[in-house]
């Protein structure tokens, strides 16, 4: 009998299907909200740095490769004479002071200069208000002489056989400039220095393009550092050979790197 | 009862597959790219063999520019009107004022006369006015477009000498590479962008790794023979397959020594695969390889040739190990995963190897492309998103890698700056796989 009775008994499962379906859509959402945010977090944290692979990026820049570019900050070397002329600072005249009467209160009679001998002099010349007054502006020798890593910066001058190495094979003074800045490894540095003086190296590239007499010519007084400069040289074999018509037989370079983290 | 929510599952999808987005990124480096305009050069006679001629010249000189990595080419739309065929016409203020802003300006001209083609070409500083001329060639070949071909790949190669720092060009490098578009894999060459290839072996059987000696006169590879796996030896002055010694058991991946004194290959005489070092001759065979577990793949440091790159499975999966050349000083540099393929860069400063970093069930099974720095042992990873990457080799000049991937369907040759960038396949007929670079 009794078994009978259940093919007779009809579950009322609606309410159960429902249920069922409702909490279906609830975990839908919840897993398509989830994704959502989850997803638009690493979209956006990804190569923000700090992580393992963010020190892998980095490495990049040791690879021999030129850089996407990065727009130089053009500032002016130490060496420039700025923009403008500095002024002389207005003598203030003290009331109070008396003055002292020389000892010697003698003078010379300052010679006169005759009629005959004065030197015609040149009319004066208007200067145009818009020329840059003193010191011609700009970086100090042409656009190749500085360079940006990161937060480091390098720079050099050039001296060869007639002085004016720079100014006629300026595509061979940028070779030396990236060829440098290339193999500058910075990790090589002392991890605690923030930023450090000014290291200068010189040294001589010889016909061949093989750097020689690397020295450092002045310390910025933390070790590693200095090493880390010395080193990008030792690092290179060649910048390539002299111009074919240059006439010397070396070119001497001096460079520095300015570091700062 | 039936009813379920179609319209959900195109969301979660969207979702799911939009976690693959990737920036690109690094960190400035200072130093730009050299911007060059290089417009066609400019035929000086009548000729009707000029247009083909200079067509090619012109393809494959911007073209090798352009793959040198190492400039900014200037778009010709930017250039003046009016073509340039000798120092004369050059306008300086026109090339080096918006919008060109070109530092560097490449121009020439083509003559054809009787068999011969004759090229000059130069490269001018145009923001130099007082000493603009940096180079000045002239080449005389016959007129054909393969030797036109040739003259385009010495003139860029200079270029690239003067304005890349000493480094030379890779424009006249070829690549040694396993295809199967014959039925049988063989050992196949090429210009390094993919141009003249053609069969090198003609063995009929399976010929795997091909590596070309440090002179380019040899080619040293493992063949499949009746009783196992080989060294063979193919001579280029010879043209032919020269003897070398059969090892017994399985010997595979025969690398060159920088001097081309000495290879390294790996060798199953013993039992276990070990690495060997054998004169170029096939003579003074040693073992310097001695743990349980395979050893193989070798690659010679080739700056100093003191070292060795190889692949050990004594810790399990195939990892990244080197030693000196005597098998001393054994460093692992791969702790992780499925790391296979090393070949040391030029300088001697990078190794490249091919990884898959998570391996195992539920990992994502990429293989790709690193490169690692032998000394502090960072690394970077140059390929992602795209199939199966192995086998990378590195060209002369430090600059480009060469590697095989099936991300187009099938196995090709692909090559790539070594920060990663610009990849572009070079083979499309059959399945290529296992480039190796010549040595220049």
């Amino acid at each position: 009998m009794a078994s009978t009775e259940i093919f007779f008994e009809h579950d009322r499962w609606g309410h159960n299907l429902a249920w069922s379906a409702a909490l279906h859509v609830c975990v839908t959402v919840a897993i398509v909200a989830y994704a959502w945010i989850a997803t638009g977090r690493h979209g956006s944290n990804w190569g923000e740095g700090g992580g393992g692979s963010a020190m892998g990026v980095s490495l990049v820049s040791n690879v021999p490769l030129p850089a996407n570019p990065v727009p130089t900050q053009n500032v002016l070397a130490t060496e420039s004479k700025g923009l403008s002329k500095s002024q002389p600072q207005p003598v203030v005249e003290d009331k109070e002071a008396i003055p002292i009467a020389e000892k010697n209160a003698k003078k010379k009679p300052v010679p006169q200069p005759t009629a005959t001998q004065r030197k015609p002099q040149p009319p004066p010349v208007e200067q145009a208000s818009n020329v840059v007054p003193f010191g011609e502006g700009g970086p100090v020798s042409g656009p190749y002489s500085m360079f940006n890593i990161g937060g480091a910066k390098g720079g050099f001058g050039f001296t060869g056989g007639g002085g004016d190495f720079g100014a006629r094979y300026a595509w061979y003074v940028r070779v030396v400039n990236q060829k440098v800045s290339e193999n500058w490894l910075k990790y090589e540095i002392d991890p605690r220095i923030q930023n450090a003086n000014r290291v200068y190296l010189t040294f001589d590239i010889e016909r061949s393009g093989r750097p020689t007499n690397v020295q450092v010519e002045q310390s910025s007084g933390v070790p590693s550092l200095d090493q880390s400069a010395v080193r990008a040289l030792q690092r290179i074999d060649s910048f390539g050979p002299l111009p074919p018509d240059y006439s010397g037989s070396r070119v001497s370079v001096e460079f520095w790197f300015d570091y700062k983290r | 009862m039936r009813r379920f929510f179609p319209w959900l599952l195109p969301i979660v999808l969207l979702a799911s597959t939009s976690a693959q987005d990737w920036i690109k990124t690094g960190t400035g480096l200072g130093v730009e790219k050299v911007r060059i305009a290089v417009p066609d050069f400019k035929a000086t006679n009548q000729d009707p063999r000029n247009t083909d001629l200079l067509k090619t010249f012109n393809d494959t000189l911007w073209n090798d520019l352009n793959n040198a990595g190492i400039f900014e080419m200037v778009s010709k739309s930017f250039y003046p009107l009016g073509q340039i065929g000798v120092p004369g016409d050059v306008k300086f203020e026109s090339w080096s004022a918006p919008p060109p802003s070109a530092a560097m300006l490449v121009f020439g001209n083509l003559a054809t006369a009787g068999n011969n083609a004759t090229v000059q070409g130069w490269l001018y500083d145009v923001k130099n006015i007082a000493s603009p001329q940096v180079l000045g060639k002239q080449y005389t070949d016959v007129a054909t477009t393969q030797a036109v071909r040739v003259i385009a790949h010495k003139f860029a190669d200079e270029i690239i000498l003067r304005l890349g720092g000493g480094v030379n060009g890779i424009a006249e490098t070829q690549i040694y590479y396993v295809s199967a578009r014959g039925g049988h894999k063989e050992i196949w060459a090429m210009d390094y962008d993919g141009a003249n290839q053609h069969a090198v072996t003609a063995l009929g059987t399976i010929s795997l790794s091909p590596h070309l000696s440090p002179d380019g006169s040899r080619l040293a590879f493992s063949s499949f023979t009746g009783a196992g796996w080989e060294i063979r030896m193919f001579s280029f002055d010879l043209n032919r397959v020269v003897s070398f010694p059969r090892l017994g058991g399985t010997n595979l991946s025969p690398a060159w020594s920088p001097d081309g004194s000495k290879l390294a290959i790996s060798s199953s005489r013993s039992g276990d695969p070990e690495l060997y070092i054998v004169d170029q001759s096939g003579a003074n065979l040693h073992r310097v390889t001695n743990s349980k577990g395979p050893d193989v793949s070798p690659a010679w440091n080739r700056k100093t040739g003191s070292q060795i790159a190889w692949v050990s499975g004594r810790t399990g999966l195939p990892q990244i190990y080197t030693m000196g050349s005597d098998g001393t000083n054994v460093q692992q540099y791969t702790d992780q995963g499925y790391a296979v393929s090393p070949s040391w860069s030029p300088n001697g400063q990078f190794l490249v190897f091919s990884w898959m970093r998570h391996y195992g069930p539920g990992a994502p099974g990429a293989q790709d492309i690193y490169i690692m720095d032998v000394v502090s042992k960072q690394w970077v990873q140059l390929t992602h998103d795209g199939g199966r990457n192995d086998f990378p080799s590195w060209a002369p000049d430090g600059r480009h890698i060469v590697f095989q991937s099936n991300r187009s369907g099938s196995l090709q040759i692909w090559e790539m700056l070594a920060d990663g960038s610009n990849q572009k396949q070079v083979t499309t007929s059959g399945n290529n796989s296992e480039p190796d670079w010549s040595w220049k």
